[in-house]
């Protein structure tokens, strides 16, 4: 549904060229729930934002290509764009009340959305919007359809906001820290709601989280991303039960989990470095336990290895090399 | 040094007057309206504990943590440190000793250090304003001494906050509040803001501290993995009120009341995948006009007739109707 090659995003600043996202690559099927996970400035939001043509300037794609459906969406102009966003790719934002116009009722909202995308009579379209209300679990949608956002709770509001997400059909949906402002009950409500939603339209989900638990729970694929780089890609519960990279192995044991009695959590030494002074060769090297010379001198492929994909040195044969 | 707990609230409540203005009430008519925060909560913790406080937002979490450390009066019961009550007009000057024993670190490292200071600065204001040290030099050996201990270099202190990241800003605010050489900390959500290999950096640092120190923590947050990892004894809030209370582990292993239940149920957690999606309903009704009886009956599976009426009281560490009728039927 959407495939990703060598993308590549730039933002050329004053002191010199940045690169927030390097050689990143990744598929997600239909009916799939892709997790991307990584901590502040690892760049996972700038990947959405360059799928949905939105890095704003002086960001710029610079390589690479994105195609959804077998078309390629990236280099389409401003317009184009426009017909592709809220059509044929879907958006779910943290904040629920600045993706919503204050100024309009919810059911306008979904009206106007989906007649600017669909060919629909306004009577069809207020249909299909109450229908959606309902589906998104809005109780009294009837009454509530005429409500303006500022009305609903943020529970209720990011319902709101997946029914405008899902209202024209999309084949894939972009949902960026959906669930962070809000408290875990209305948390799980939302995350089986999406994930319920998508698998029966078989629409494609990127979700962009920095909770690893989040993704546990709700995705089939995880990426986790280090320094605008792809770390590690593969099968959620391979790689939760056994990461590969040594970023990866790190983040899990980082993690305090409800049922164990560790003392001490692992501690991955330093932080991620500054898109300014991203370390030559692989970029995790200064931080990695495992690092040996080349890791300072290559920057490691992306290599299969046990049904994933990992881009470590230790996997790609240098290692024994090395020996 | 006595032996009674570190800290002791005994029946406290908080209202807050949430009513309109003075006109436009009287123009239209209206009563004064209160928002009770937390009602009647009650709990001990021991020296050298950590206790956990969770909750979902608008359970009252920081209001009890703000009633702790001082920075709010309760309006009905009693906060006792070290047995002597922060309200007792009579104990002005026993009060002036514990201010210097109870420190808080917040949740946005962004907002609690002073833009304009240097970390010096910062760190050493504790130590000035409580008189703990005798001269400057003194001063400055004890910033030394505090930076490293929380993991962080003699040459930052030159430094302003703004140059530090959000892991090294919760270091500065660590340090600042074991500058008096607080035994009582209180921390509301000290690893929210935080990454999570940066919250580990934090929360192991917390551990060294407390073996160290004998440091009894008060912490608060909505992440119960975090807690589940810290706390010795940890408290559930809903609306206002202590629901169950008890051990860490127990808690977590065999839940009691409905609503800890429906949260260990909601969470996220890297062990649970694969779990069926837990059926909740509803969302927290709004504080200024909770439900009669208990708080929670209007999400709770269990809710029978008695729990619109009546409040259950916290009997044995769990304050739910359904679980004390079937223990007295057992």
């Amino acid at each position: 549904m959407l495939s990703i090659r060598d993308l590549r995003v730039e933002f050329a600043m004053r002191r010199g060229v940045l690169t927030a996202i390097d050689g990143v690559s990744f598929d997600i099927g239909r009916g799939e729930v892709l997790g991307v996970v990584g901590e502040s400035g690892a760049g996972k939001s700038v990947t959405g934002a360059a799928i949905i043509g939105l890095v704003d300037p002086p960001g710029r794609v610079a390589d690479g290509e994105i195609r959804l459906g077998g078309e390629r969406i990236d280099g389409l102009s401003e317009d184009e764009m426009r017909a592709v966003r809220g059509r044929r790719i879907g958006m779910i934002f943290q904040d629920p009340l600045t993706s919503l116009n204050p100024l309009f009722s919810v059911g306008d909202q979904l009206v106007e959305t989906m007649r600017s995308h669909l060919d629909l009579t306004a009577g069809e379209a207020r249909r299909r919007a109450l229908a959606l209300l309902v589906e998104v679990g809005i109780p009294a949608a009837e009454e509530r359809i005429g409500a303006y956002p500022h009305e609903f709770s943020g529970g209720m509001r990011q319902r709101v906001v997946i029914a405008l997400a899902l209202c024209a059909e999309p084949e894939l949906v972009i949902a960026d820290e959906p669930t962070t402002a809000l408290d875990v009950s209305v948390q799980a409500q939302i995350l089986a709601l999406i994930k319920r939603l998508c698998r029966d339209r078989g629409t494609a989900v990127m979700l962009v989280t920095h909770d690893m638990g989040v993704v546990a729970n709700t995705a089939d694929r995880v990426a986790v991303m280090y320094a605008g780089r792809l770390a590690e890609i593969g099968p959620v519960s391979d790689l939760i039960d056994q990461p590969l990279h040594p970023y990866a192995v790190g983040l899990m044991g980082a993690i305090p989990s409800l049922d164990q009695d560790a003392r001490r959590l692992v501690q991955i030494p330093g932080t991620m470095p500054r898109l300014s002074a991203i370390p030559g060769g692989c970029a995790f090297h200064p931080r990695c336990p495992q690092a040996f010379e080349r890791c300072a001198a290559r920057r490691p492929p992306l290599v299969a290895k046990d049904g994933r994909t990992v881009a470590c040195h230790l996997y790609d044969g240098s290692a024994e090399a090395a020996r | 040094m006595n032996g009674s707990p570190a800290v002791e609230l005994s029946g406290v409540s908080r209202e807050f007057d949430v009513s309109r203005p003075w006109l436009a009430r009287v123009v239209a008519g209206e009563p004064r309206r209160y928002l009770t925060a937390v009602k009647d909560v009650t709990f001990a913790i021991e020296r050298a504990e950590t206790f956990g406080l969770v909750g979902e937002s608008g359970s009252g979490k920081t209001t009890v943590a703000r009633m702790v450390v001082g920075l709010l009066p309760p309006s009905e019961g009693r906060v006792r440190i070290d047995g002597v009550s922060l309200t007792d007009p009579g104990s002005a000057a026993a009060r002036q000793r514990f201010r210097r024993r109870i420190h808080m670190v917040f949740q946005d490292p962004y907002a609690s250090l002073n833009p304009r200071w240097r970390i010096e600065r910062i760190i050493a204001e504790p130590i000035r304003a409580f008189g703990l040290a005798r001269s400057n030099e003194e001063v400055a050996d004890r910033v030394d001494e505090l930076l490293s201990l929380v993991g962080l270099h003699s040459g930052d202190r030159f430094r302003f906050p703004h140059e530090f990241s959000g892991g090294q800003r919760q270091r500065v605010a660590i340090a600042r509040a074991l500058a008096s050489s607080a035994e009582l900390i209180v921390c509301d959500e000290p690893t929210s803001a935080l990454d999570v290999s940066v919250q580990a950096q934090i929360l192991n640092l917390m551990r060294d501290l407390q073996d160290r120190f004998e440091l009894t923590y008060l912490l608060i947050s909505h992440d119960l993995a975090v807690v589940r990892h810290m706390a010795d004894r940890i408290a559930v809030m809903y609306l206002g009120r202590v629901v169950e209370i008890g051990d860490g582990r127990t808690l977590f292993q065999s839940p009691r009341h409905p609503y800890t239940r429906l949260l260990l149920n909601a969470v996220p957690d890297v062990s649970t995948r694969g779990r069926p999606d837990a059926e909740i309903a509803g969302e927290i009704p709004s504080p200024i006009d909770p439900p009669p009886g208990c708080a929670f009956h209007p999400r709770c599976p269990l809710a029978f007739d008695r729990c619109r009426r009546e409040v259950p009281a916290l009997l044995d560490g769990v304050a739910c109707h359904a679980v004390h009728e079937e223990t007295v039927a057992a």
